[in-house]
């Protein structure tokens, strides 16, 4: 449908890393190092997957750490009330639809910059629960919590089910779905959108509640994996996801990108802290290289562009 | 009718009247609740704790008004916190060079991102965003995440720490020295009005003869090197440069800019603005501290604020969109 | 105002079963603040009738249509399509009860093919639908077909050009099954050859019932196409006429047709020609751009002078222009000013030298919207009026009011903003900012585009005074009568070459035959 130059470059980017890898540190393919990386990605990329909708209506949600940290702590908080799992996960999906519904209404119906109205909330959830929660972890979980109950490698396999189903009835639903499409045109151009019978506010709006309920399926993903729940979880997590978001191609402006581009994105750069590790390499660098990729990507990107025009 | 009309007439006194009528609210209500609050020591003290946050503020005021962003402001705090440590400890320069190093480094890295903007045509927010995870990356990297330069001379600390004559603090000067000069760059000079056009529209400046690229290229330089000056006055209030210094303080800086009532779209917009939205930020967070009140609080009516302002400052814009839609057809159906 | 009795084309076409008019408006009114927009207008569309819509700028043509789309809802007056009368109408509802509207600017999504265009205006709103790819890429391929369009259905429309997504949108009217199309401009930005094809087009839609509102300020257009025409006046219909009696012979004269727009007689003179012809400002020797397709231009203008430019959109007038003012620097050439030879890599390098560049796109280059009319013009002159650094408001103040009163810039004041003011004034604007820097060499590109008629006259007017005082002045423009009217020499570009220099005043034949590539004036072939 499209030009995939960039979902092709950064799996290319991708397939190098790997195959780097399995030159220099083949113990990085072993099974459970492999599954370990894969489920710490899960979450990062169910996110991934929801600004991607958000981004390509050309606003962005940088209050997505903020919304996870509140749906983790409330997720740990009802399975500690003792609430069965097949409630606490609905709860935290529908504590993430709310506040992404709250964001959604403010840049939607009220027309606020997005950056700015999410910069609000971010800072505003955040320290609601440092308020409410004082710092403390949420302990004394039920062994169900954890894992589900079901023990390691069986919980590593649905956090992974559990993402990559949510990733195909995305790639399916904005791909082939009607609804799917008018993202990608409320994105393009609104006005247009709006002649040609779509509501771009209610479009918009979705999406922000979308990439909310995401956020709360993303925050129980994450939180199984641990034996309590963390209070400063998912901090810097919107820094995370945006990179892996931009990084997979899809435009700042709206309108243009994949979620297989995506899904290279956030790959990639989850591969990089586990790679400083096997390549013995100082760990700090993470961030350093993880930026640069975000440069380079987007240079290289406008670079090959400008050629072309 | 288009959507372009749309856009504001400079409304910045409307959202410096909100600002003020906050501020003012604030030292009401704090002067009841706060103990010491209403002191001229404490007065200074705010000053003081406001400096490095208002600097990084000051300075993206100009980026705001471009219509861009630079959320890397905070990140490169912290790279040259640890920069000017790393210089005066390990390569054993006298504070003062390393402190001018400091701002280089500043000034490089504010460099990069104009660059990037520049040169390649990049959206500041991706741009930045990169940025900011790469100098923060480099800080941790340097510190190895755990290292943390303490011990600095006396001579340097004084700067963050001391006291001029009548209980001024040492870094009050350099802050209102840099305010004064942003706010007479912004607003009295051909290159703040440069800026303006180019907010409103690159390519209309471009055509008018404007030299955007390098405008915009010295904005970026300037907020990088306020970042190297933020972090020298940080390192010298707090006495120690980590990593992790300034982590955040970017969207304070925004928060404050976007308070004063600078549109994020850029064009329109004051430092006058920026200014009270810092002294509305510092007068909240000091008077909930000495009120017994939860930090927290502080952030979570910063939120309530910013998104308070931007409410205010959207509905002003519609009703004033509205008289001006009238006022267009009133004077195009006027005979020539 | 005045009652006629319709001749025979028109009944020809009421008899196709027209007695019920597709689209009927009484009384509508509509007010924005304390400014009647619309002032009981009444007047319908039939089947299978030109109906052509004319009126100055602010005249309330562009509230109309948002009243028949349905983007804004009357104060008073009432709707009726196709006999029925409608209460309350949003675009959605609009568009089921077959309106559409071909907008200046095609209203598409840039990002996305033109199959997809087509598929999300045409096909069900149900969200929840899968996609039949095949089934859609069918379908654009046979409106493609309809509307004679040579066009991929899965190209991506942002590499389409103007004229191609003029012609994706017909394609969506007519799958969209439409009987009322509104045309606002079409032919704003279109070549000679291309609005023969939108005529062609228009004819068959006629042909098969469709009603068409057509919206132009080119005056020959409507007595080419249009079967009657209505003119709107200050929010009020001034009539509805004929254009054409039954034997086919206009019934009204083009001067009929302006004093009815403006309510009084407006000279449609061009000004005289200058006598004063100096000595050589600009030469332009083998001039040329790779990027921007600008060939071995050369050329000569002398003080006094007006050199119009005349060509087919694409021709590369436009980009000449942009090298010139160094937005696109040449790659080779020689330009000498006054004789030096100068070097032009920036609009300031250009400024330096006395060139002064009103461009084409006044909304987007030739103005800043948003900022005040005093900022506006001071803003190419903004080292000289403050001496390099220092803003000083008085200064400011005065270059403003002087330029308001010499160029007639109806505004409230230098402090109000340039987007509140009509078209001909932000021109005006855009003139005077250049003004300002007391210009050796004015270059304009298409200065009364969406100009009001009232206005054209006053900014011919103007451009020949300023050629009178000594400028040499380069005029590009699409509007035939106007660089012939205008010009002392014209110009033909073609596919970025300059191709015959003609004297002014030349034939209009002759000037479109050399920006066609053909020898004489009546080729029918293309080139």
């Amino acid at each position: 449908m499209k030009r995939f130059g960039r979902e092709l470059s950064v799996t290319a980017s991708l397939l190098v890393l790997l195959a780097v890898l399995a030159v220099t540190a083949p113990a990085f393919f072993g099974k459970q190092q492999l599954l370990a990386t894969l489920t710490a990605a899960a979450p990062v990329l169910v996110v991934a997957c929801g600004m991607t909708l958000v981004i390509l209506v050309r606003q962005i949600d940088i209050s997505v750490g903020s919304q996870f940290a509140v749906c983790s702590i409330i997720a740990g908080l009802m399975a500690r009330a003792g609430y069965p799992m097949v409630l606490v996960v609905p709860a935290s999906i529908a504590t993430g639809a709310l506040l992404g519904a709250f964001n959604g209404w403010l840049v939607a119906a009220l027309g606020l910059p997005s950056i700015v109205v999410t910069l609000a909330t971010f800072v505003s959830w955040r320290e609601t629960l440092r308020w409410v929660r004082e710092g403390e972890f949420v302990k004394d979980l039920p062994d169900r919590f954890q894992w589900l109950g079901m023990g390691q490698s069986a919980g590593q396999g649905v956090i992974l089910a559990v993402a990559a189903l949510v990733f195909a009835l995305l790639v399916y639903g904005l791909g082939w779905i009607a609804l799917g499409r008018r993202v990608y045109a409320v994105g393009s151009d609104r006005e247009a959108a709006r002649l040609a019978g779509i509501r771009p506010g209610r479009v918009t709006w979705g999406a922000f509640v979308v990439l909310g309920a995401l956020v709360g399926l993303a925050a129980v993903l994450n939180a199984i994996r641990f034996a309590d729940v963390d209070p400063k979880t998912g901090t810097g997590l919107e820094m995370q996801v945006i990179a892996g978001v931009v990084v997979g191609g899809v435009a700042v402006s709206g309108g243009r990108g994949t979620l297989w581009g995506v899904l290279a994105g956030v790959l990639l750069l989850a591969c990089i802290s586990p790679a400083l590790v096997f390549l013995k390499l100082p760990p700090q660098w993470e961030k350093a290289i993880q930026g640069g990729i975000i440069l380079v990507a987007v240079a290289a990107d406008r670079g090959g562009r400008s050629r072309l025009s | 009718m288009s959507t372009a009309i749309s856009v504001g007439k400079p409304s910045w006194w409307r959202s410096e009247f909100f600002l003020v009528g906050v501020l003012l609210l604030e030292i009401a209500i704090f002067s009841r609740t706060g103990s010491n609050f209403a002191t001229a020591i404490n007065a200074l003290e705010i000053v003081r704790l406001s400096a490095e946050i208002g600097l990084l503020a000051v300075w993206m005021t100009p980026v705001v008004l471009t219509g861009g962003i630079d959320l890397s402001v905070g990140s490169l705090l912290g790279l040259c916190a640890v920069c000017f440590g790393k210089l005066w400890r390990d390569a054993g320069l006298p504070w003062p060079v390393a402190a001018a190093a400091t701002l280089v480094l500043g000034a490089l890295g504010g460099g990069l991102n104009a660059m990037l903007i520049t040169r390649l045509r990049l959206p500041p927010l991706i741009v930045t965003l990169g940025s900011l995870s790469l100098f923060r990356g480099l800080a941790e990297a340097i510190t190895r995440g755990v290292d943390n330069f303490t011990g600095f001379p006396s001579g340097f600390l004084d700067w963050g720490q001391g006291y001029l004559v009548g209980g001024i603090p040492a870094q009050a000067p350099v802050w209102i020295a840099v305010a004064a000069g942003v706010i007479v760059l912004v607003h009295y000079t051909v290159f703040g009005r440069a800026l303006r056009a180019i907010g409103h529209s690159p390519e209309g400046a471009r055509y008018a003869g404007i030299a955007v690229n390098r405008c915009v290229a010295w904005v970026y330089v300037l907020s990088g090197t306020a970042a190297g000056l933020a972090a020298l006055v940080y390192v010298a209030r707090v006495g120690q440069a980590k990593a992790d210094a300034g982590t955040g303080y970017e969207l304070l800086a925004i928060t404050a800019v976007v308070l004063g009532g600078t549109s994020i779209f850029g064009g329109t917009g004051s430092v006058w603005g920026t200014l009270l939205g810092v002294a509305s930020l510092a007068v909240l967070r000091n008077g909930l501290q000495l009120s017994d009140q939860p930090g927290e609080l502080a952030g979570i009516l910063t939120g309530v604020l910013l998104l308070g302002a931007l409410s205010a400052e959207v509905g002003f814009k519609k009703f004033s969109a509205r008289r001006r839609a009238s006022v267009t057809l009133a004077s195009s159906n006027s005979p020539s | 105002m005045s009652r006629i009795d319709l001749p025979s084309e028109v009944e020809r076409n009421a008899e196709r079963g027209a007695e019920v008019p597709l689209l009927r408006l009484t009384g509508v009114t509509k007010s924005f603040g304390a400014v009647r927009a619309l002032k009981g207008v009444s007047f319908e569309l039939r089947a299978g009738e030109v109906h052509a819509l004319l009126g100055e700028n602010g005249a309330g043509k562009s509230t109309l249509i948002k009243v028949i789309t349905g983007a804004h809802a009357p104060d008073a007056g009432s709707i009726e399509i196709a006999g029925q009368s409608v209460m309350s109408l949003d675009p959605a509802q609009a568009h089921r009860l077959g309106i559409a509207c071909i907008y200046q600017q095609p209203a598409l999504f840039p990002d996305l093919t033109v199959a997809e265009n087509l598929g999300l205006r045409l096909e069900p709103s149900t969200a929840w639908r899968r996609i039949d790819f095949a089934q859609r890429r069918a379908r654009a391929v046979e409106l493609l077909r309809r509307v004679g369009a040579e066009i991929s259905p899965d190209a991506e429309v942002r590499s389409l050009s103007m004229p191609e997504q003029q012609l994706v949108e017909i394609a969506c009217a007519l799958g969209a099954g439409a009987r009322v199309i509104l045309m606002d401009e079409p032919t704003a930005s279109l070549t000679r050859r291309e609005v023969e094809r939108l005529f062609e087009l228009v004819r068959d839609l006629r042909r098969e019932g469709v009603g068409i509102l057509y919206i132009s300020h080119r005056l020959e257009e409507i007595f080419a196409l249009a079967d009657r025409v209505t003119v709107l006046r200050d929010g009020e219909s001034v009539g509805t006429r004929p254009v054409r009696d039954a034997r086919g012979r206009p019934t009204l004269t083009e001067s009929e047709l302006i004093r009815s727009m403006v309510g009084r007689e407006l000279n449609q003179l061009y000004p005289p020609r200058a006598h004063g012809i100096g000595e050589v400002v600009v030469s332009v020797r083998n001039l040329s751009c790779a990027a921007s397709g600008v060939c071995a231009v050369s050329l000569e203008i002398r003080s006094g002078e007006i050199l119009g430019l005349a060509g087919l959109v694409g021709a590369g007038r436009t980009e000449l222009a942009r090298v010139l003012f160094g937005l696109t620097p040449a790659d080779s050439g020689e330009i000498r000013i006054h004789g030096a030879v100068v070097m032009l890599r920036s609009p300031r390098d250009a400024m330096e030298q006395g060139i002064a560049y009103v461009p084409e796109d006044r909304r987007r280059h030739g103005v800043i919207l948003e900022m005040p009319v005093a900022h506006n013009v001071s803003l190419a002159v903004l080292g000289r009026l403050f001496r390099g650094v220092w803003l000083k408001p008085k200064p400011e103040q005065a270059l403003a009011l002087d330029l308001i009163s010499r160029l007639g810039v109806t505004c409230a004041g230098p402090q109000a903003l340039a987007g509140s003011l009509s078209g001909g004034n932000q021109q005006k604007v855009a003139l005077g900012r250049w003004l300002a820097t007391q210009p050796r060499w004015l270059i304009l590109d298409e200065p009364t585009q969406g100009v009001d008629v009232g206005a054209k006259g006053e900014i011919h007017k103007l451009i020949r005074d300023l050629a009178a005082s000594g400028l040499a002045v380069l005029l590009i423009s699409s509007d035939l009568p106007e660089v012939i009217g205008m010009s002392d020499r014209i110009g033909v570009m073609r596919d970025g070459r300059l191709v015959e220099v003609l004297p002014g005043g030349s034939n209009a034949s002759t000037v479109m035959a050399a920006a066609l590539g053909r020898s004489d004036g009546d080729g029918k072939e293309g080139v």
